[in-house]
Parts: structure tokens; C-alpha cells; sequence
């Protein structure tokens, strides 16, 4: 699909430069014509639409990838109209980049974050997001596998050099163990700290506070005695406040894909 | 990686973190406490820490058996990792004499548990 | 200000009571008659939004919708109030119908649609709120009400987002003066948007025909026509029904803003009515007190009382045990006051008393009671006496409001004697007059001439008069025999007299004629008085005094009823509470409680309804919860009470009365018929009949915590004022 992407850009491209339409690229003809279409001034709040030809080339990338990765692709959807996110197994993590990274097709060849979802009640609490930037094509997709405390994740560090501190984060935060990691350690947490911070079941507040010593010239650790109140705010209100997003992109819909 | 393939049809529902069986988890652990006891005169000596090797090796012994009853392979595993971080952590001198020194929670003093104390105390 | 309008206006709609019916069908009119319809009328159905609903002829688009589960926006309507439809923030599209109509005061009709987000209907929201936002200032930033503002809310969900308001002229805003209406509520009169519900809440529930409009179009104000304050016992409601910041909380202003306190529902405890309150805390202070919703027992009002004298709750406070050494009270640690203490009650050999007095908890009470019966004394008593002659306190219904506050609304004849309710407990007289208006209830009163809000037939204040009714020669008497709904309201302090048996033996068998059980309550001052008569105290310090003690504990006893020279010279007073007052003064040890924001604890108000308080501050200094206090001594004195924590003694609550830890349930109270054929020989003594609390300078400062706040000495100055004001205008 960012292939497509790429042509059609190209082609508009050079039809507004050249101020030339070519007839024969369908595609670009309608994209061109939505957008003269628009109302030229459109003053009232909208929640930003998707392009409808983006979203379509994105179904089809996800089916194909679908289609590619029968064994580890669960579930391909699109999120807030037009942001592709292709669900896989636990064990498809490194395959699925590899394939996403190298594909011709894809090239999705930078992995711009690796983000961790702690959702305690379900069987597999933890999500690992991985987000991937194609260069090549201006395109973005996410990847999202599951996994529970004590399962191992294979590291993603054999496809991408970045995933090396973004998982050492993963672990920090949420304790997901990445096996084939070169240098799993903590990496935003103090030395001794105890538990995993972003896990929902971690209190805000945490567990224990630090303070300096003067008897003993050194930072001790003491179990949390608040001695300020802890901020909270009651920020619910009677009225529904933005009724203008009653009508915004749905949060997910899936793609159907041939099984 | 062939013993691995086979140790996953054995144990089919779960990926082992790190062990296979009791044996190899049981190994992993008293290695990690052998590793710890004879790195700790180093410990003491690099650290400067106000505690005797002895001492040092009372706490080790009874951080251990803070998780005797843990059976879960898995699980050991897991601790045997963050065991061994930890071990790197105070080798290399990561650490500074204050995070050692938290094993022995020295400034907390214990919690009354009558009422008059703990009336005193202003607890509720 | 409690905000949930669809909820309120769903269970104020379909609320079973008769009087709301009537009150919806027909607001308009102030004195309604009552025509309940003979059988309920067939319902109809409209649609809202294509909704179909069912409803009763009658309910307004507003009520309907409400029962669809679609909000309407609105500033002027409120449920309690009469409609005005002045606002037009409610206006809604119909098919078929050529204008929009305002929903809050447009009763449906049979197959109506109603669209509440179509296109149209959303125009006139903007439109109504371009307009109301044209003439409001923008200063929000400074402004108390930000963050439950109804209009801040309703602007960013239903007004447009970008403004046509250019200051062509540079003539500026509307702007108006502020008025000065009292030292509780702040007027910033340029931002009020002309909903009315102020004025419509003093005329009808407030009934003080005080506030108003003057001026049409651009130049309308509200005020109080000339200058004069707004003095009511229920003014601080005003503040909670204005939709935007033109009426604030003074004591309050500046102090925070709403997101950030917590809210802790709670109960009052400044009268006996046992409001219900949310107290909102920050940083451990207590910043104000609000109303919470209980139809049962203060609809969703509150008194000023209650409401403005939260600021005496960090005045005069006692910090730190204190032992009287060489004549002085002397600040020492727990542990050396507590031995003290614990070894004068070793040392008096049981004799011991505790006096409790009108912020006492029951958990306290309990704990007080306890400590003496194990040391060998029963002698702990109320401050507040009752006949004990008869049955006395051993009947619930003797010393209850037995007909519940609710059903008041219900009464048709009314008898008030020796109480003002409007200042005793305002919240009841506010249903006394809601009766009035929407009821027809005839109130006549025994007593000196007091204003309760409402007309009322003042018989005199001759005792004899009691004699009178009851033995049916006055001509009230037949009304209150034939009245289907009677109420005779009798005040505590009446009964504390000599003869107050005398008087209760009389009117409980006058009330046996009656048409309906429970016609005779009496109205307690205190909040401690019921639960301390539930859990077997005896009322009045008589029998205290009467046991010569050699310790006498005083738990929250501030009224000065018992003073030094009535007790042994040896005598060692030991004062539990929260404040430095009476009761602090003449102690020769002081061990600092807390007060009824600080503890989570039981209080029964004068309905016999326990309700709990819950802790919404730390205690200040070294004060513990009182029920820990005599704990602690129980255990320095060697006869360790069998509980240590809240769940421990609530099941000692629960064994003495169950009803004491079923917090808000209300127990019917029986033997009601049988307490006439118990009570003793019926004799009243002539004299008059008074009340303490006449006007309102005497409603604001009764127990400690109002006479250390500042608000309330400002609110008597301001009563004191005004009161000679009228009296110079009258003479002139």
C-alpha cells in the first residue's frame, strides 16, 4: 500500500506542478477531486476525517501482511480512522518485524518507540506496542503483542539496534522479561528500587521514600509516611463538555482478513 | 536449542523463563548464592559499609529464605534474574553505600501494636 | 453544590409522593389546593430523540426527557423550585411545531417528538448562550464559581466556540453593583444572568419575601429593592442554587477552587436534625460545608448554621492535654495526663459520673458509660434534662420526632409548643412551611410570638393553654381531633421544666384521640440527646451532681450546667472535648477530642435515625477520637475496655441497639400507645411557656463550634444591625 502511496503522491505531484492530470491515474483523479470538493470555508470545529483513500490502501497493506503472517497475525485493525495496528502472537514478535522491516514493500525500517499496557484483568495483563516508521514510504504502523508477568518476550534487539533501551524500559516499567536480550538492567529506576512502577497495581505515590540522614550522612529508605496531602482532583462535571466529539472516529474497527 | 524444542513440548502451556525443570532452577539459585557469598568480603572492603562479613552473610542468607516457599519454576527464575542485576549492580559499583545499606532498614523503627501505644502514638 | 441535574430531576419526577405531583402539575400558583385525582390518569406516550417514553399527563418536555435519559440544559428551572422559563437555555425543537418551546415549562403532549439535538435546537442553545455570555464578564480566572459553574460547564458543552462580540463602541459590558445582602453571601451582581431561582428560593422556601427585581431588559437587577441585608436562617442555599458566580460563599471566597478539595459525605451535628453534608477538606483544613441530597431529611437544603460555621472548627481548638498544676492548665504529654486522670479514678472508689453533653457521639457516650460502669458508677447523665417520672426515657417514642420529617410535608393541623423551629431546626420548619404552602396546614403555636416564616395562629404563652387543649375545652382542640394528618411539636426545652412530665403525661393522652399515630413529637436541640437517651443515659446532670463524685468527666458538656459549687470541693472535673469553652474552664485536667469532621462516628437525630460521620480532617495537635480517650483510661485505671477499634465498639453499639449502626435507616418506633397508661400523675404547673431562641441573632451561636466562629459573631452583628434598623423605622 505505500507503494501505492508513494506513485499517487508522486504522480500528484508532478500533475500540480506540471499542471498536467493525467486521466489514466484514476486513483489521483479522485483524490484530487475530494479534496476541490471540500467546502472552502469550513469554519466549525470537525474532528479531523481520515482520507478515505489512505484508509483503503491501509486495509489492504493489513490483509496482505494478514495473508503474509497466517501464523502470528491475530487481528488487524484500524484505530482512530486511519492508523494501522496489526495484532500478533507472542512468539511472532521478531518474525513480524522482520518481515515489516524488510518487506520491499514496507520497509518499515525505524523503530521509533516500544511502548508497554498494563491492563490487570486479563489473562495476559501486559500489551507491548511496537511502533514503526517507514521512511521509504511517509508511513506509520504499530504492532501489538501480549504477554503476562513470568512469559518471556523474544527482544526485537536482533531486528532493531533501537529496541535495545526501549525494552531495558519495557522491563523498568512493567516487568516483562525480554529473553536474548544483550543487556537487560534497569535503566530509569534508582539502584534497590523495588517493583515496577507502571504497573497499575504500583500506587502513585509508590512505596517508600528517600531522604538524607544527617546521623548517618547518607540517603536512607523509610516506608511512605505522606506528609503532604496527595493531589487529587474531581474533575467530573454534569454537562457532557464536548458533545462535539460525540460524532469522532470510532476507536477501532477491525479489518477482516481470510482465515 | 534442540533441548529447549523439547523442553517446550514437556512443559506446553508456558515458555520457561530461563530453566526447564526443578533441578536446573535449584542449580541456578544456589550458584547465584555462591556468587553472592564470595563476592560480599569484596562488598564490605569496596563499599566501606559499617557491617561484618558475617553480618553481610546473615542478610544474604536470610534474603534468601524470604522466598523458600516459592515453587513456581518461573518464578525462581525471575528472581534468580533480578538476583543476578542485582549482583551486577554491586560488583560493579553501580550502587552507592546507601543502597547497600537498605537490606538492614536500620531507621525504621517497628510499629506498635497495642492500643495504649499506638494511642500514644497517635495511630489509628 | 451537588450537580446531578438528570438525576435529581428523574427521581424528583417519578417521586411517589403526592406533593411533588401536585407541586409539577401546577407550580405557578403558591397556594395550591389539593386536588389529588381520583385514579391515576392514563399515560402518555411522546418520544424524545425517538425515544419512546411513557409519562404522565402533565410532566414537562423537560421531565420527559429526563426519564429518556437526555439531558436538557437549563440555568433558570430547578426541581424544587417554581418554573419561571426565563432562561431559554431549554428550548427545544418539536416536529410539526412552527417555534421551539422551552422544555422546563412545557407540559407534553400526546405523540410529541421531540428533538433535543437537532440542528434547531442546538441554534437556540447557541444563540441563548451568545447572548448570556454578551452581558457576563469574563473573569472566570477570579471568579469562585469556576469549576461548578453552570455556565462555564453549559458554554463549552452547548455554546459556539469562537465569538461575535467586538466591542464596537467601546462602551464595555453591562456592568451593575454589587449589593450588599449579608457577611454570608458575596454578590457580584454583573455576572448574574437573571435566572430568578435566588428570589423564587427566599419567597418560597426560604419565605422572606426579601430579594427581587427591579428594571426591564438590559437594565434588570436583582436585589433587595432598598438597601437592606438578606438575612434568613436557610440565606446560604442561595449560593448553591445560583447557576453562575453572582451569589458566592464569602467566608469561602478565594480559599479554593472546587476541583481541588475532597469531598466527604458526612452529617451535621449543630442541630438535631442530623443534615446531610459533604465536607470539602484541602490540605487537612475544612474550606466549607455543603449540602448533600437526603429527601428524608434535608431535601437538598441546609442551614446557615450549619453551612457557615465550619470556620470555628480551627478556632480555640484543644490541641494538647492539659492538667491544672498550681491553678494553671498546663499543656503535658498523653501518658502523664492520662496517669493523672487514671489515678483519680482509682483513687474516688467509684464515685465517678460523666456528664455528656450536645456534640457527644455515641461511640463516645458508650465508651464513657463503660469506663464508669466498670470502675462502679452509674452515673452519667445528659446536660440536656427530660422527665424522667413515668416512663420517661425507657420509651423511644417519648423523646422522639416520631413522625418522620418527611411525612410532615403530609400534616394538615400543626401545633407548636414552647419551640421556634425556624431556629431550632430550620430544615424542619422549612417542611412545616412547604406544608403551608403546598398543603394547606394550619399552625398555631404555644409560646411567645415568634416569626416562623409562615402564618401562624399564636394562642399566647400561658401554660394553662396546654392544659386547655388537652382537656378540650380550647376550640383548637377539636381541629386537632378532627384533622386527618395531625402534628403537635413540642420542644425540648419545654419538657426540661419541673413539670415537663406533667405536660408530655397530658399531651401524650390528648394525642390518643387522634386520627393517626404518631401525632406527637418533640423536638430535641441537641445532637446527642437521642442517642445518649437510646443507650440508657439519664437526662439532666441532677443525678451527677446528686452522687457526690469525686470525678466527674464532662464529654463535650459546654452549657454550664453543672458549675464547681455544685459539686464536692474535692471533686477532680475531668473535660473531654474540642473546644475551649464552658466546659474547658472550670476542668482541672483537659483532654483534647475531636470534633465531627475529624471522626467517624454515630449520631441519632431527633427522628431516632442513627447516621454516621465520617473523618474528613486529621485532628488537630495531640487530639484523639474521645472514644479512644476513655479507652486509653480504662486501661491506665486496670479495667481495660473489650474493644480497640471502630469495628470493635460498633458491635458493642450493636449489642446495646441495633439501630445504632444502621446508619440511616429509621426504626418505627411502637409502644407509642402504651406510653400514655406508663406516664405519671398529669399535673401542669401555670406560668409561661418561652423559647430560648427568638430572632435570629439567638439561631447562630448555640454550642461551641459556632461561638468560636468568626462568621457567626458577624452574622449576630449583622442580625443585631438590622434588627435595630427596623426598630427605628417602625418608630418613626
Amino acid at each position: 500500500m505505500a507503494a501505492f502511496l508513494r506513485t499517487i503522491s508522486s504522480s500528484l505531484r508532478t500533475g500540480l506542478v506540471g499542471k498536467t492530470i493525467q486521466p489514466s491515474t484514476t486513483l489521483s483523479a479522485a483524490r484530487f477531486s475530494t479534496k476541490a470538493e471540500e467546502p472552502a470555508g469550513e469554519t466549525r470545529p470537525t474532528v479531523r476525517k481520515p482520507d478515505e483513500v489512505a484508509r483503503s490502501h491501509l486495509t489492504d497493506f493489513g490483509r496482505y501482511v494478514a495473508e503474509c503472517l497466517p501464523k502470528y497475525v491475530q487481528k488487524v485493525q484500524l484505530t482512530s480512522g486511519d492508523e494501522l495496528e496489526v495484532l500478533i502472537a507472542p512468539d511472532g514478535v521478531v518474525p513480524v518485524l522482520q518481515f515489516l522491516k524488510d518487506h520491499h514493500n514496507s520497509q518499515f525500517a525505524n523503530l521509533v518507540d516500544i511502548a508497554g499496557l498494563d491492563i490487570p484483568s486479563r489473562e495476559n495483563r501486559f500489551e507491548v506496542v511496537y511502533n514503526l516508521l517507514s521512511l521509504r514510504y511517509n508511513s506509520r504502523i504499530r504492532v501489538k503483542t501480549y504477554t503476562d508477568e513470568l512469559t518471556p518476550l523474544d527482544s526485537a534487539y536482533g531486528v532493531f539496534k533501537a529496541a535495545d533501551w526501549y525494552e531495558r524500559e519495557i522491563w523498568d516499567m512493567y516487568g516483562v522479561f525480554f529473553a536474548n536480550h544483550p543487556d537487560l538492567r534497569r535503566i530509569l529506576t534508582d539502584y534497590g528500587f523495588e517493583g515496577h512502577p507502571q504497573r497499575r497495581d504500583f500506587p502513585l505515590s509508590g512505596y517508600v521514600e528517600l531522604r538524607y540522614d544527617d546521623e548517618k550522612k547518607r540517603v536512607v529508605c523509610e516506608p511512605l509516611e505522606l506528609a503532604q496531602e496527595f493531589r487529587k482532583f474531581d474533575l467530573s462535571a454534569p454537562w457532557e463538555q464536548f458533545p462535539n466529539f460525540r460524532n469522532a472516529n470510532p476507536p477501532s474497527e477491525t479489518i477482516e482478513t481470510k482465515k | 536449542m534442540a533441548g529447549r524444542e523439547a523442553a517446550r513440548k514437556v512443559v506446553h502451556q508456558v515458555r520457561p523463563l530461563l530453566s526447564v525443570d526443578k533441578d536446573e532452577a535449584r542449580k541456578r539459585v544456589i550458584n547465584l548464592y555462591k556468587t553472592w557469598y564470595r563476592q560480599i568480603p569484596y562488598v564490605v572492603m569496596d563499599y566501606d559499609i559499617p557491617m561484618s562479613v558475617e553480618q553481610c552473610r546473615d542478610k544474604l542468607r536470610e534474603e534468601f529464605l524470604k522466598n523458600k516457599d516459592v515453587s513456581d519454576i518461573r518464578v525462581i527464575d525471575m528472581l534468580v534474574v533480578k538476583g543476578q542485576m542485582e549482583l551486577k549492580e554491586t560488583v560493579e559499583i553501580w550502587k552507592q553505600k546507601g543502597h547497600i545499606m537498605r537490606y538492614w532498614k536500620e531507621s525504621q523503627d517497628p510499629k506498635p501494636t497495642d492500643f495504649l501505644s499506638k494511642f500514644f502514638n497517635g495511630q489509628n | 453544590m451537588i450537580r446531578a441535574p438528570l438525576t435529581k430531576a428523574l427521581s424528583l419526577g417519578s417521586s411517589t409522593s403526592p406533593i411533588h405531583k401536585i407541586a409539577a402539575a401546577a407550580f405557578r400558583t403558591t397556594a395550591v389546593t389539593a386536588q389529588i385525582p381520583a385514579k391515576a390518569p392514563e399515560k402518555i406516550e411522546v418520544f424524545v430523540d425517538d425515544i419512546p417514553v411513557h409519562v404522565e399527563p402533565g410532566t414537562t418536555i423537560l421531565q420527559a426527557a429526563a426519564v429518556a435519559g437526555v439531558e436538557i440544559p437549563r440555568f433558570c428551572y430547578h426541581e424544587r423550585l417554581a418554573v419561571a422559563g426565563n432562561c431559554r437555555m431549554c428550548l427545544v425543537e418539536i416536529e410539526k411545531s412552527p417555534k421551539l418551546a422551552a422544555a422546563c415549562a412545557m407540559p407534553v403532549m400526546k405523540g410529541w417528538r421531540i428533538k433535543t439535538n437537532s440542528e434547531k435546537t442546538r441554534q437556540a442553545r447557541e444563540g441563548v448562550m451568545e447572548f448570556l455570555l454578551m452581558n457576563h464578564p469574563l473573569d472566570c480566572p477570579i471568579c469562585d464559581q469556576g469549576g461548578e459553574c453552570d455556565l462555564q460547564d453549559q458554554a463549552m458543552a452547548f455554546g459556539s466556540d469562537r465569538s461575535r462580540f467586538t466591542d464596537i463602541n467601546h462602551s464595555g459590558k453591562r456592568a451593575v453593583e454589587d449589593k450588599d445582602i449579608g457577611p454570608l453571601v458575596k454578590t457580584i451582581m454583573t455576572r448574574c444572568i437573571h435566572c430568578t431561582r435566588c428570589i423564587r428560593f427566599a419567597s418560597e422556601i426560604a419565605g422572606v419575601d426579601d430579594l427581587g427585581t427591579t428594571g426591564r431588559g438590559n437594565d434588570m437587577q436583582i436585589g433587595t429593592y432598598v438597601e437592606k441585608l438578606f438575612l434568613s436562617e436557610m440565606s446560604g442555599n442561595v449560593i448553591d442554587l445560583c447557576p453562575v458566580g453572582a451569589l458566592t460563599n464569602k467566608p469561602f471566597s478565594f480559599a479554593a477552587r472546587p476541583w481541588e478539595t475532597r469531598k466527604i459525605s458526612s452529617i451535621d451535628v449543630l442541630d438535631a436534625v442530623g443534615s446531610n453534608i459533604i465536607v470539602s477538606t484541602r490540605t487537612n483544613e475544612v474550606l466549607r460545608i455543603l449540602p448533600r441530597e437526603n429527601e428524608e431529611i434535608n431535601e437538598e437544603w441546609l442551614a446557615d448554621k450549619s453551612r457557615f460555621a465550619c470556620d470555628g472548627l480551627k478556632r480555640q481548638r484543644l490541641v494538647a492535654p492539659m492538667v491544672r498544676i498550681k491553678g494553671e492548665l498546663t499543656p503535658v504529654e498523653w501518658e502523664g495526663a492520662l496517669i493523672e486522670v487514671g489515678q483519680k479514678v482509682r483513687a474516688a472508689n467509684g464515685a465517678v459520673a460523666g456528664v455528656a453533653g450536645s456534640l457527644a457521639d455515641v461511640e463516645s457516650m458508650v465508651a464513657l458509660k463503660d469506663l464508669l460502669n466498670r470502675v462502679g458508677s452509674e452515673a452519667v447523665c445528659t446536660e440536656q434534662s427530660f422527665p424522667s417520672e413515668g416512663s420517661g426515657a425507657d420509651l423511644r417514642s417519648n423523646y422522639l420526632f416520631n413522625r418522620n420529617i418527611q411525612s410532615l410535608e403530609t400534616a394538615d393541623v400543626a401545633l407548636l409548643i414552647g419551640t421556634n423551629p425556624r431556629y431550632e431546626a430550620p430544615l424542619i420548619n422549612t417542611r412545616l412551611r412547604k406544608a403551608y404552602v403546598h398543603n394547606e396546614l394550619e399552625v398555631a403555636s404555644i409560646g411567645p410570638k415568634i416569626d416562623l416564616s409562615y402564618r401562624h395562629n399564636n394562642l399566647g404563652d400561658d401554660s394553662n393553654l396546654i392544659t386547655q387543649i388537652c382537656n378540650g375545652t380550647h376550640p383548637f382542640a377539636a381541629k386537632l381531633k378532627e384533622a386527618k394528618n395531625p402534628a403537635i411539636i413540642v420542644g425540648s426545652d419545654l419538657l426540661a421544666r419541673p413539670d415537663g412530665a406533667g405536660i408530655l403525661a397530658n399531651l401524650q393522652n390528648f394525642a390518643k384521640g387522634f386520627k393517626s399515630t404518631s401525632a406527637l413529637n418533640v423536638l430535641q436541640r441537641n445532637a446527642s440527646q437521642a442517642g445518649a437517651l437510646d443507650i440508657g443515659y439519664q437526662a439532666g446532670v441532677e443525678e451527677a451532681i446528686k452522687s457526690k463524685p469525686k470525678v466527674l468527666f464532662l464529654l463535650n458538656a459546654d452549657e454550664a450546667k453543672v458549675t464547681r459549687d455544685q459539686l464536692p470541693k474535692d471533686c477532680y472535673i475531668v473535660y473531654v472535648g474540642h473546644h475551649g469553652d464552658e466546659g474547658a474552664q472550670i476542668a482541672d485536667a483537659v483532654l483534647p477530642g475531636v470534633a465531627y469532621t475529624e471522626k467517624t462516628a454515630t449520631y441519632v437525630n431527633t427522628e431516632g435515625r442513627a447516621q454516621q460521620t465520617l473523618a474528613a480532617v486529621s485532628p488537630p495537635g495531640l487530639a484523639r477520637d474521645d472514644w479512644k480517650i476513655f479507652r486509653a483510661i480504662s486501661e491506665i485505671v486496670g479495667a481495660p475496655l473489650p474493644y480497640d477499634s471502630l469495628e470493635e465498639i460498633r458491635d458493642r453499639l450493636d449489642d446495646i441497639a441495633p439501630h445504632l449502626i444502621r446508619h440511616g435507616h429509621l426504626e418505627a418506633n411502637s409502644f407509642q400507645t402504651v406510653a400514655p397508661q406508663l406516664s405519671a400523675a398529669p399535673s401542669i404547673s401555670s406560668g409561661k411557656v418561652s423559647v430560648q431562641q427568638l430572632s435570629l441573632k439567638d439561631y447562630f451561636m448555640t454550642d461551641p463550634i459556632s461561638r468560636a466562629s468568626p462568621t457567626m459573631a458577624k452574622c449576630i452583628q449583622a442580625a443585631k444591625k438590622e434588627g435595630e434598623k427596623k426598630a427605628a423605622s417602625a418608630s418613626c
